[in-house]
């Protein structure tokens, strides 16, 4: 209890804690960063750590880790794989343990004092990690030993380290010339200030619209949609400093392009014009000619990364980022986006010829736009497929689907699982099991967090806390989900939607990744696997939540225990075709126009992008009642970070893999085939990155994926319901 | 090692059939997306007294049986004993009031069925009261008793129901407290027995320390003047002074 009240002082009081010059001497000494945690499974002392503790020990963290790669460098001895590559992976141990607490911690139970940490550490880190990709010498240790890979006698683990480690040294440039590099260096910062302003114009842009209601402008909105509007507007009024800010304010209710906050209005409001509004705002970000417009931002970051790719020997920036994925050139990636495109915009055709019905039958003269899709998609969704949110969760308790998880890896692989209820992590909803093989010995630690709360990050994700290594010993990992289901009222259980149930299964997919992994290395563990590849092992677990079989061994009442009815379930199950033609449209348009960005050649007069980006969308044929998921000016995905920049096509392409994957199990007539859940579980959940993610594939499943699963799953295969 | 560990962990952002994700950039997304967080104090607190006592329900779920009936004995005590000062100060009151073994007798034992009662209702879900109401007027109970105690040398017939109808409400105050803690379903009558023994328990220690304490001078004739009558006051002052603070907030 005391720990427990003392913890609640942290996350409450956190805020407000000074720091002297005093307790920094006596933070050091006790820094919990600084020991050995002797916790049961290496899970993280939650409660000793302090905000304080942080900064020093990424500090210290950072400068232990550079002298170790001094010393792998200085090392007089000629480059061995146990003395560059192994001992490259024993580094930055301090670093890594504070990193793990802290991004975790950020994400999911956050406070002012880690947010401001988390600006400051930003630059810090990058710096850091450029020290290491940059150093000349560590690189020439790893090119010797590269050269000399044929007469090293490597396992295959270690080759697939030893080629991946100097490919991400020349990914970087290391093979330049120093003119190159130079150049290089040059782009990259360039390409970071742009990437920077494009999400700060993309905040400014997004914060700048707003929506301002009167009472007599909410027709059709539920009262909770008003009230969280009503709520908005409140705190404008609590900002606003001038009189006329605050007659503004007063007594109104406020939606913002935010999509919590338009959905719902798009989706209830009778206003068509205001409507129209709301979502002409919202597609319009980054392109209103302003000094937070975007556009030319994003042609100039799009022409500067052809420019590097080119200087680094590659034809296009895509070509550059498709080296390392499964889908290895940009015609990969097109006929796999081609091919979906023509039926989901056939779907999305027909979407909207049923809406247009509904909008004719109710004796109303306009024809179907994008700000209608959602409302009348909503009513079409009533009519042909309507299952009651509410008469479906009282058999979805949480517990229930726990169980249900559990039970679905315990009929696949054999795992159990043990909730350990005297263990305190770093908030009293986050649970903890241990997960136990198949012949008792333990595998990890799962820990999972499932309610949302003020002070965590939207969305579902899952990391860890621990990695995994057998280098030094047997390093088993500890692995957290992290969802923003709604909380229980009161003492009744948690209830989800459907919708929670296949993303906790989905989550659980992504841990039982981290826990299976049993690898020599530990940056070739878990989820390090190429991005079209990681959502593959989280996504087939999808499936066996929407099987009725197993369904109906979980989806108990948790009143009455009745099993859910056969008729609820195929209503359900019908369900998740709906839309999906405006679902897939939206994605695949956004999808080829990041392809388009960056197949550019360089050379390209790209002064007007609106100009490149119709250009994009009429190619394929989108219809005007569908915007791209991301239109240029609001693609932060792929302008304000790079890491999507020629990869936003990776759901699709692990979609694939996940239906082409669980097809074999239907194909063997057992979801559960013990020799196929066993070929899944050594080729594709132990095994890491330390194989190509295609072999991998291919191991599990006999041969190369198909795409005809996907089509059938998603109703794209001109079937009709 | 680091530099494949780029990407230090994997976040995996689930939107619609969708999902992936890396942190530094998703962050960016989400705070464009879906707005930053703010941090409102009182309802972090509050989500988190929530969640710690979802917590506290799992523990018990999982809890051997004996374990959890020592807990809820434990818990009903330590209501008395140190945390419920009105509680102890009503007993002090009961106590106060007679010397006669007989009507002591008789009152301890409607106040203990009187709460009995209205705990198991409340607990039970059966019944339910504002704290905003119950606990002004459990309060006010003890300012009664002490002032009868001033007023009459000897407890009159109707003091026993008088002091059952202030069992109703304090055993609602301890349904509030017992509510608090929690009570697991699959254990609630074995539990909610068990935090009842502890309460009487917790009661009747009270009762006999200060037996023990005042023993040797309750026949003394300046008993009355110089102890009963004098806490007594002092009960009742206390009693005003919570009454008028709970009322307040």
């Amino acid at each position: 209890m005391k720990k427990l009240l003392f913890f609640t002082g942290i996350v409450l009081l956190s805020a407000c804690q000074t720091q002297t010059d005093q307790t920094e001497t006596q933070v050091a000494s006790d820094n919990p960063f600084y020991q050995e945690w002797d916790t049961p499974f290496g899970i993280p002392p939650f409660h000793q750590i302090k905000n304080e503790h942080y900064m020093p020990a990424f500090e210290k963290g950072m400068k232990e880790n550079l002298a170790e790669i001094d010393a792998i460098v200085n090392n007089s001895e000629a480059p061995t794989f146990a003395n560059t590559i192994e001992e490259l992976e024993r580094t930055g141990k301090l670093l890594t343990k504070v990193q793990d607490v802290f991004y975790n911690l950020t994400g999911s139970n956050t406070n002012p004092k880690l947010q401001e940490l988390q600006r400051d550490l930003s630059p810090l880190i990058s710096a850091h990690y450029d020290k290491i990709t940059l150093n000349k010498g560590l690189f020439n240790r790893v090119e010797t030993l590269w050269q000399a890979r044929e007469t090293l006698e490597l396992s295959n683990e270690q080759r697939k380290l030893l080629d991946d480690t100097r490919k991400a040294f020349v990914r970087s440039g290391a093979l330049l010339n120093e003119e190159q590099k130079a150049q290089i260096t040059a782009i990259n910062s360039q390409i970071s200030e742009l990437t920077t302003a494009f999400g700060q114009n993309l905040l400014a842009e997004t914060n700048g619209f707003e929506l301002v209601l009167d009472k007599s402008d909410l027709d059709g909105l539920s009262d909770g949609i008003i009230a969280a509007a009503a709520e908005t507007a409140a705190e404008k009024l609590a900002e606003a400093e001038t009189d006329e800010d605050k007659a503004k304010y007063k007594d109104k209710y406020v939606f913002t392009p935010h999509r919590s906050s338009m959905y719902p209005f798009l989706t209830e409001s009778n206003r068509r014009d205001l409507r129209e509004q709301l979502y002409t705002a919202y597609i319009q970000r980054g392109d209103n000619d302003n000094e937070t417009d975007n556009k030319e931002v994003a042609a100039k970051i799009a022409k500067l990364r052809a420019e590097r790719a080119q200087l680094m020997g590659y034809e296009t920036h895509a070509h550059f980022v498709l080296e390392e994925r499964m889908l290895k050139t940009p015609e990969e990636v097109y006929d796999l986006l081609m091919q979906l495109w023509r039926p989901a915009l056939e779907r999305a055709k027909t979407e909207v010829a049923d809406m247009q019905a509904v909008v004719d039958a109710e004796g109303k003269d306009f024809k179907i736009a994008g700000w209608d899709w959602w409302q009348y998609s909503e009513k079409v969704r009533k009519a042909k497929y309507d299952i009651d949110e509410a008469a479906l969760k009282p058999y979805l308790s949480l517990d229930n689907v726990l169980n249900g998880v559990f039970e679905t890896t315990n009929k696949l692989w054999g795992l159990t699982y043990t909730e350990l209820f005297d263990i305190n992590v770093y908030h009293p909803d986050a649970r903890v099991w241990e997960v136990k093989d198949k012949d008792g010995s333990h595998l990890g630690i799962f820990i999972g967090d499932y309610f949302t709360r003020s002070n965590k990050r939207g969305g579902a994700w899952m990391s860890s806390f621990k990695g995994q290594s057998n280098l030094d010993g047997k390093e088993r990992p500890v692995i957290v989900n992290v969802c923003n289901f709604p909380a229980p009222v009161g003492d009744d259980p948690a209830l989800l939607s459907f919708g929670n149930v296949v993303t906790l299964f989905h989550e659980f997919g992504h841990a039982m990744h981290g826990i299976l992994t049993n690898v020599t290395y530990n940056s070739m563990s878990g989820t390090s696997g190429p991005t079209d590849f990681t959502e593959f092992p989280a996504q087939i677990l999808e499936h066996w939540a929407s099987e009725p079989e197993i369904l109906k061994s979980f989806a108990t009442h948790y009143q009455t225990g009745e099993v859910m009815p056969d008729e609820l379930i195929a209503k359900l199950l019908k369900a998740s075709k709906f839309n999906q033609g405006f679902a897939n449209t939206e994605y695949l348009a956004a999808s080829l126009l990041d392809m388009d960005w960056h197949t550019i050649k360089g050379d390209e007069d790209l002064k007007n992008t609106n100009a490149f980006e119709k250009a994009s969308l009429s190619k394929i044929g989108l219809i005007d009642e569908i915007a791209p998921r991301y239109r240029t000016g609001y693609f932060a995905h792929i302008f304000s970070g790079g890491y999507y920049a020629a990869g936003y096509y990776s759901y699709v392409h692990s979609a694939v893999l996940d239906s082409d994957g669980f097809e074999a199990f239907k194909e063997t007539g057992n979801v559960f085939d013990p020799e196929l859940a066993a070929k899944l579980r050594t080729h594709v959940y132990e095994k890491g990155s330390t194989e190509e993610a295609m072999e991998l594939y291919k191991q599990f499943r006999g041969r190369a994926p198909k795409i005809d699963a996907l089509l059938k799953v998603r109703g794209l295969d001109g079937s009709t319901d | 090692m680091t530099i494949l560990k780029t990407f230090a962990f994997c976040i995996c952002f689930f939107s619609g059939f969708v999902a992936f994700s890396h942190p530094q950039d998703e962050l960016v997304i989400l705070e464009i997306e879906h707005g930053q967080l703010d941090f409102p104090d009182q309802k972090i607190k509050a989500e988190y007294d929530a969640a710690l006592k979802r917590q506290r329900m799992r523990q018990l779920a999982a809890m051997p049986s004996q374990e959890r009936f020592w807990l809820f004995l434990n818990a009903g005590i330590k209501h008395i004993i140190p945390k419920g000062l009105d509680h102890i100060l009503f007993v002090l009151g009961l106590f106060f009031s007679s010397l006669v073994l007989r009507s002591l007798l008789w009152q301890v034992t409607a106040f203990t069925l009187a709460h009995t009662f209205t705990l198991a209702l409340a607990a039970l879900g059966i019944i339910t009261a504002p704290g905003a109401i119950i606990e002004p007027l459990i309060a006010l109970s003890i300012v009664w008793v002490a002032v009868e105690n001033c007023v009459f040398k000897e407890t009159n017939k109707w003091r026993p129901f008088i002091v059952f109808g202030f069992g109703l409400l304090h055993g609602l105050g301890f349904a509030a407290v017992l509510s608090a803690f929690g009570l697991p379903e699959n254990n609630l009558v074995a539990s909610l027995l068990a935090f009842n023994i502890g309460v009487e328990l917790g009661q009747l220690i009270v009762l006999f320390t200060t037996a023990a304490l005042l023993w040797l001078i309750r026949k003394k004739s300046w008993y009355r003047q110089w102890v009963q009558i004098p806490a007594s006051l002092l009960i009742a002052m206390v009693g005003i002074f919570w009454f008028i603070e709970r009322v307040v907030s």
